[in-house]
């Protein structure tokens, strides 16, 4: 631990430091504006697990790990893909049945059938955004840890 | 060695020049009237009384039976395309499964002494039709998360067991 303290870069940390929120405002504003611009959920996850991988790299996995624990990338992993499957079982649900599976327009997010079709879209969009973010961070910090060295990892952090 | 270097830096540098050509030979970028995206050519016929029917806005039956005969749904009324002379867009009927409403189909237009009939490619009516459906400005993302939500829900679980086989195979010292 001490060791690799003296190895640490002032100025790698710092840019990380002041680079990972705005990394993240950044991946949020690209899945918000999936329906406006160019982007979407696949590429907002995406970035928004580079900030992660970043922060791994400016510090540690471990310290990455704390911030991004095991626990909580198994249920965002899946909680994604929930709410897409969700969203179009709710269009069966509000309409009793007379809708198809993912028509978002039947669900009464607002009064005109093609605004909900909207925001449905955008909430899938959100869906994939999660899911996406969750499984890039979770193969990124599968790949990165030591397969024997484990223990000491976990140990440090 | 050196020579097998030379070559390959000749053929990335002729994979550039080709690169460059395409991009500029590539239509316009969104062209509604860009030949391979606004239709698909059909055949062409005598022109005798069908103009004269299609002006007064009457399905010829020698049009309906021509379609028919090739296999596609007879127009049910025929509207003229304003501002333009010897262009018809043709109409069919609705069609439960694919169009809920009247749909814009056949797309006829007048060549000297012959009509062409030519069939509008699907990409016309989503370019047209999108916005009022979705409210959705991004053709894209209508596409993806609105018509082709089951591919893009498919594509979300190819990701999820993406990671999950990856959590299988390589974190072995703790569990899921």
């Amino acid at each position: 631990m001490k060791e690799k303290q003296k190895e640490r870069n002032v100025v790698v940390e710092t840019v990380a430091r002041v680079m990972i929120p705005f990394i993240q405002l950044f991946a949020l504003y690209v899945i918000i504006h999936g329906a406006g611009g160019p982007g979407g959920g696949f590429q907002g996850g995406v970035v928004f697990a580079s900030a992660f991988i970043l922060y791994v790299i400016a510090f540690n996995l471990a310290g990455g790990r704390e911030r991004f624990p095991e626990s909580a990338n198994t249920i965002f992993s899946s909680l994604g893909l929930y709410i897409y499957a969700g969203i179009g079982l709710l269009a069966i649900i509000f309409s009793l049945g007379a809708a198809q599976y993912l028509n978002y327009g039947f669900i009464p997010f607002t009064s005109h059938f093609e605004e909900n079709r909207a925001l449905g879209m955008d909430f899938v969009e959100m869906g994939i955004g999660i899911t996406v973010m969750a499984i890039t961070a979770s193969i990124f910090f599968d790949l990165a840890q030591k397969d024997g060295n484990g223990k000491e990892e976990e140990e440090e952090g | 060695m050196k020579s097998l270097r030379a070559i390959a830096l000749i053929l990335i540098f002729l994979l550039c020049g080709l690169f460059i050509y395409v991009a500029e030979d590539i239509p316009v970028f969104g062209d509604p009237e860009a030949p391979p995206i606004k239709s698909v050519k059909l055949f062409t016929m005598e022109v005798d009384q069908v103009v004269s029917l299609l002006d007064q806005h009457i399905v010829p039956e020698k049009l309906s039976r021509e379609l028919v005969k090739r296999g596609f749904p007879p127009p049910s009324h025929i509207e003229k395309i304003p501002g333009i002379d010897g262009e018809w867009n043709a109409f069919i009927e609705k069609e439960e499964p694919h169009y809920a409403k009247e749909e814009k189909y056949y797309w006829i237009k007048k060549e000297g002494n012959n009509v062409s009939v030519s069939r509008y490619a699907f990409v016309v009516r989503w370019i047209e039709k999108g916005l009022k459906e979705t409210a959705v400005p991004n053709m894209v993302t209508y596409g993806l998360a609105d018509y082709r939500g089951y591919d893009t829900l498919g594509e979300t679980t190819v990701i999820f067991t993406a990671g999950v086989s990856v959590i299988l195979l390589l974190r072995r010292r703790s569990r899921l």
